[in-house]
């Protein structure tokens, strides 16, 4: 459905549209795709639902990839002197599985949400850019696959997530893992871009009458935070990048040493990118559980303004606490004891977060659904991991504990602890609004109870791996320094190794929960969880269009405030039923709405990108083919009209086009 | 009126809150407890809870308080968020009044965290340039990091009888009670240098010379491992730190500086030597070893390993490992008697050097046999287009049984 066109009441005069210059077709041959059926509804969308759950498939997928090679390292490292992974293998399994979760799962998991839920939660038909946010998605996806390719083109990268300079020098890391790994990120890092700018402009722009930002949903604010943090971030881990690609492939000497090049200019760049990252990650999940406690609390989110600037904070003092990454690289005291009391400093604002989840349940009418127990579990796990992190803001403190599995430990209860959790309370919680059915709760408990236990036993035991000494990054440790006793390394390497297939379990139940779910699940209620926001006010899932009619916002928390009310004696009494508030804006449908029509240029933009990055490995003619490719998808996509012509649908009655006439009243 | 309401709606939350706190005190005791416990244990070698030297023992008066503050917040907020669970599930109450907060409360408890912070921070802001002193350095040793093992360099130093520069490899040996510099730096990708009992880590960047101190209070050995991943073998880059009575560290200094004793005509040792001049001296220098012609023998890493050096052998008995601190150059048992001895006992034993009935005869002749079958390197020929040919670590060297039997007993010589 691409245009919807209603019969108009007689009340309502039409507007004079002047039809926009525009030819008809793209390079006088290309027209816009019109069908809404099959394979081609998803190539060459541009509905921002159906590439949030593109979005979404693609990062659960690159999770369970991600989780393979998780478990493979817990293998590796269950017992001493382990032979499952030669030491090349397990070096490129560290490394990609930390940039598949990073890259490939949370990024992406937050950005499927943020597509989904922000035109609805701000009353917005679509995104600001269509186009661009199907170009995103896409070139995300090929990023993904153009990284992962490697594994089957000599080997994958094998220098750490972190990939510092010089052991990422083509000297040391002699396959072309570490080429596809730059140009991968490089790939994925334009997706970023261009989707950050795309959510900004759509938050700031197309916001429902009524919405300032101080009504906004805290879930909305959060991705904002985020997308401003993606736009000043990614372009700096951008450049650090290309001057790796340029070292490894074109002869550049940026971080070769023998030609005066200091290595610590990688680490620099890369954790200004890579501190604001961490927040990148974490962020969206608050913005998640700070919509779902509230729901199943039954009242607001206690302290809104202090969460949202809170967040706000932690944008900007996320931005000076980067070298807390490079304490043990020799910076010299001032800068060590600076960038140690900042880091203090932004444990303030997360603290701020804590409490104001703890207290939006504080005299409240909880109801454990799953969505609202993987939250609970949020703040008690990520509490331990911010803690933790505490510990190595105290700078010395650090010096004995980075690089060990005290870190490991500790960003993994801020990383699985915090941010999986979230996302996972947004699967339960949203599941219903994406695809009208519910998950199976009972499972969900399963699933809950299993990836908490399975967690705890994985990372909790790693605190004490990496206090009694163990670093990272060792393919295999060794008896003679595992020691004896209660805290010897051999028996919590064996617990740590258990508790990662527990943590599979969990991770398993979910994809059966999925299954379940499609093949017969209930089918949800309008409003399963008596929810707060504006997405709960359309149809589940939601109509192509969003909302029949743009609701005005009066409240912040607006859709609760249309079926409660309080009485005379100041109790909040049901005033409404979610099906007559939806009843009001069917009612009081727009005439006319005009939904975007799919295009086939942002998957040929985005595909020409894989294609001269294989070519710059490999041979310069066909970087040069896949330049012709962006070239024709970038002219393509200015030249081609910005609607198809009504003689492309065919008749409504057929159903299968993108024109169709909503019969309403 | 407005602030009288907030007060007042402060004051119940509040004292709820307190009273959760005071029920608290028996948890936050055995949360204390606990981390007493755990400092008590000392279990792996590398344990970061157990200083034996003055850095270690800073950093370590800094943390423990920081640990129990985090324990003991960790444990309120778990108690209050559980409490919160059990005592506001649904049971039926009507739906709650729709509060937005209450900003006192809010800012208190932002105020709250800030200021043990700001303790935190002032503590942490005099330890740091407190560690980072150097002007009472009383000894300074170069340390250089390579793929996948660590050279130490004595400078030229009278005040330790060090009178020309001693270059050794496996273990760091220092004298007890003295303030120790080490200058790191790197000859290839960066390594970290990490004595968890003695300080804490400081990486070794190629290009820059870093600054890490250690001092330790009692003889004896201190387990340490390469904390920057440094590739393919970075799990196998170990140190260890020999701390000595200052008497016994100039016993160990004058053997370094002992002149090189040829084997005795027509033994196997004499033959390994001409073994060891054919295949080992390419990479592998021996102070004062001469060829039949009487020239000294410069050895010459740099034509053959990309980072340059490779780790000097002259005195190698005087060394508890071999090949990067991977192997252990005694066995399992003698290795037992010199790392659980009594700091008094120590220095003599470890002095006693390798002799034949403690030598890990298994680890050694296998290295000679195919090293890079033993630890991960880039040995290869096949595989170092990159490098020009010169391999990162030792490759295989192809010796016949009889020269391995030739070298070993060649090795043993150099005490």
């Amino acid at each position: 459905m691409a245009i919807i066109e209603r019969p108009v009441s007689l009340e309502v005069q039409p507007l004079i549209v002047v039809a926009p210059a525009t030819p008809s077709s793209a390079m006088g041959a290309v027209k816009r795709p019109v069908v809404t059926k099959g394979w081609r509804q998803w190539v060459f969308t541009v509905d921002h639902k159906k590439l949030g759950l593109m979005y979404m498939a693609t990062a659960m997928f690159f999770f369970l990839v991600g989780g393979i090679e998780a478990v493979l390292i817990r293998l590796q490292l269950a017992l001493p002197d382990g032979k499952i992974l030669n030491a090349d293998l397990y070096n490129q399994m560290f490394t990609m599985h930390a940039t598949t979760m990073v890259f490939l799962f949370v990024m992406p998991m937050a950005a499927g949400f943020a597509n989904y839920f922000i035109p609805l939660q701000i009353g917005a038909r679509d995104v600001a850019f269509p186009r661009i946010n199907a170009f995103g998605f896409w070139a995300l996806l090929f990023g993904g696959l153009f990284i992962n390719l490697s594994w089957f083109l000599g080997g994958a990268a094998d220098g750490g997530w972190f990939m510092y300079a010089p052991n990422s020098g083509p000297i040391f890391s002699p396959s072309h893992g570490v080429d596809f790994w730059t140009f991968g990120l490089q790939i994925a890092g334009i997706a970023s871009l261009t989707g950050a700018i795309n959510l900004i402009v759509t938050v700031l722009n197309m916001r429902a009458p009524g919405m300032k930002l101080m009504r906004m949903p805290i879930f909305t604010w959060m991705i904002l935070v985020v997308q401003f943090l993606l736009a000043f971030a990614v372009p700096v881990i951008t450049v650090a990048l290309f001057l790796l690609s340029f070292q490894r492939n074109f002869g550049a000497t940026f971080f070769d040493v023998a030609a005066g090049a200091d290595p610590l200019l990688w680490q620099h760049l890369f954790w200004i990118f890579g501190h604001p990252e961490v927040y990148i990650l974490i962020l969206p999940s608050f913005g998640i559980i700070s919509e779902v406690l509230p729901v199943f609390s039954r009242k607001p989110l206690f302290g809104y303004p202090f969460v949202v600037f809170s967040g706000a904070a932690i944008g900007f003092v996320g931005w000076g606490v980067w070298a807390h990454h490079m304490f043990a690289s020799g910076l010299g005291p001032v800068s060590v004891a600076v960038f140690s009391i900042s880091t203090m400093a932004i444990a303030v604002p997360t603290g701020v977060k804590i409490v104001n989840w703890t207290l939006t349940l504080w005299g409240g009418k909880l109801w454990f659904t799953t969505a609202m127990k993987f939250s609970i579990g949020l703040i008690v796990l990520f509490t331990i991991g911010g803690l933790s992190g505490v510990t190595h803001a105290v700078a010395p403190s650090d010096t004995q504990q980075t690089d060990t599995y005290y870190i490991v430990a500790h960003f993994h209860y801020v990383l699985f602890g915090g941010a999986v959790l979230g996302l996972f309370s947004g699967f339960y919680y949203w599941w219903p609004k994406m695809f009208g059915k519910m998950l199976n709760e009972k499972l969900g408990t399963w699933n809950f109870w299993f990836m908490v236990v399975g967690m705890n036993l994985t990372f909790g035991p790693m605190h004490i791996l990496g206090l009694q000494g163990q670093p990272r990054r060792m393919y295999q440790w060794t008896e003679n320094r595992a020691g004896e006793g209660f805290f010897n390394l051999g028996f919590w390497n064996l617990i740590a190794s258990i508790g990662s297939l527990v943590l599979v379990v969990g991770v398993f139940l979910f994809l059966v929960n999925i299954y379940i779910t499609a093949r017969n699940g209930k089918v949800a209620p309008l409003d399963p969880w008596g929810a707060r926001s504006l997405e709960w006010m359309t149809s589940n899932p939601p109509k192509e269009h969003n909302f029949d009619s743009i609701p005005t916002v009066h409240h912040l928390d607006e859709f609760f405030h249309r079926k409660y009310a309080e009485d005379a004696n100041g109790q909040m009494q049901q005033v409404a039923t979610a099906e007559q508030v939806l009843k009001q804006l069917e009612d009081n449908a727009d005439a006319h709405i005009h939904m975007p029509s799919p295009s086939y240029w942002p998957i040929i933009l985005a595909f020409g990108l894989p294609v001269t990055c294989l070519g710059l490995i490999y041979s310069i003619p066909l970087a040069i083919f896949g330049g012709l490719i962006i070239l024709m998808g970038t002219f393509g996509w200015a030249l081609e009209p910005s609607t198809a012509p009504d003689s492309d649908f065919d008749p409504p009655s057929s159903g299968d086009t993108s024109k169709d006439v909503v019969h309403v009243g | 009126m407005n602030h009288i309401e907030s007060t007042s709606d402060a004051v119940p939350q509040v004292h709820m809150l307190g009273r959760v706190m005071r029920r608290l005190k028996p948890m936050v005791l055995g949360a204390a407890g606990t981390v007493f416990l755990a400092s008590c244990a000392s279990n792996a070698p590398q344990d970061t809870w157990v200083p034996k030297g003055p850095n270690a023992q800073k950093i370590d008066s800094l943390q423990k308080p920081v640990f129990a503050v985090a324990g003991i917040i960790g444990v309120i907020v778990a108690v209050v968020v559980t409490y919160s669970v059990i005592k506001f599930r649904d049971r039926g109450q009507p739906i709650p009044k729709q509060s937005h907060g209450n900003p006192a409360l809010e800012i208190t408890l932002t105020i709250i965290p800030a200021l043990i912070l700001a303790v935190v921070g002032v503590f942490t802001f005099r330890t740091v340039f407190d560690l980072n002193k150097t002007s009472d350095t009383q000894m300074i040793i170069n340390v250089t990091g390579q793929q996948w093992w660590w050279e130490y360099d004595y400078p030229a130093n009278n005040e330790y009888g060090i009178t020309q520069p001693i270059i050794t490899s496996g273990q760091l040996v220092i004298p007890v009670g003295t303030k120790v510099m080490l200058r790191q730096t790197s000859r290839d990708v960066i390594h970290s240098y990490w004595i968890p009992a003695l300080n804490g880590k400081r990486d070794a960047v190629p290009g820059r010379i870093t600054i890490n101190r250690l001092e330790a209070d009692e003889p004896g050995i201190y387990a340490g491992q390469c904390t920057e991943f440094c590739g393919l073998s970075h799990a196998n880059m170990r140190m260890e730190a020999v701390a000595l009575s200052k008497e016994d560290f100039a016993k160990w200094v004058s053997n370094q500086l002992k002149t090189y004793a040829a084997p005795a005509e027509n033994t196997l040792a004499k033959e390994g030597e001409t073994v060891f001049l054919n295949q080992c001296t390419r990479c592998h220098q021996v102070n004062g070893l001469t060829r039949a012609d009487g020239t000294p023998v410069i050895a010459a890493p740099d034509e053959n390993v990309w980072s340059g050096a490779a780790p000097n052998l002259s005195h190698l008995m005087s060394r508890n490992t071999f090949a990067g601190a991977m192997f252990n150059l005694v066995t399992p048992e003698c290795r037992t008697d010199v790392w659980k001895s009594e700091s008094l006992t120590f220095g003599a034993k470890y002095l006693a050097g390798v002799d034949e009935p403690c030598l890990n005869q298994t680890d050694l002749r296998g290295w000679l046999r195919n090293a890079p079958a033993m630890k991960p390197m880039y040995a290869n020929p096949a595989l170092l287009a990159a490098t020009g040919g010169k391999y990162r670590g030792m490759p295989n060297l192809g010796l016949s049984e009889s020269d391995i039997e030739k070298l070993v007993a060649y090795l043993l010589t150099l005490k």
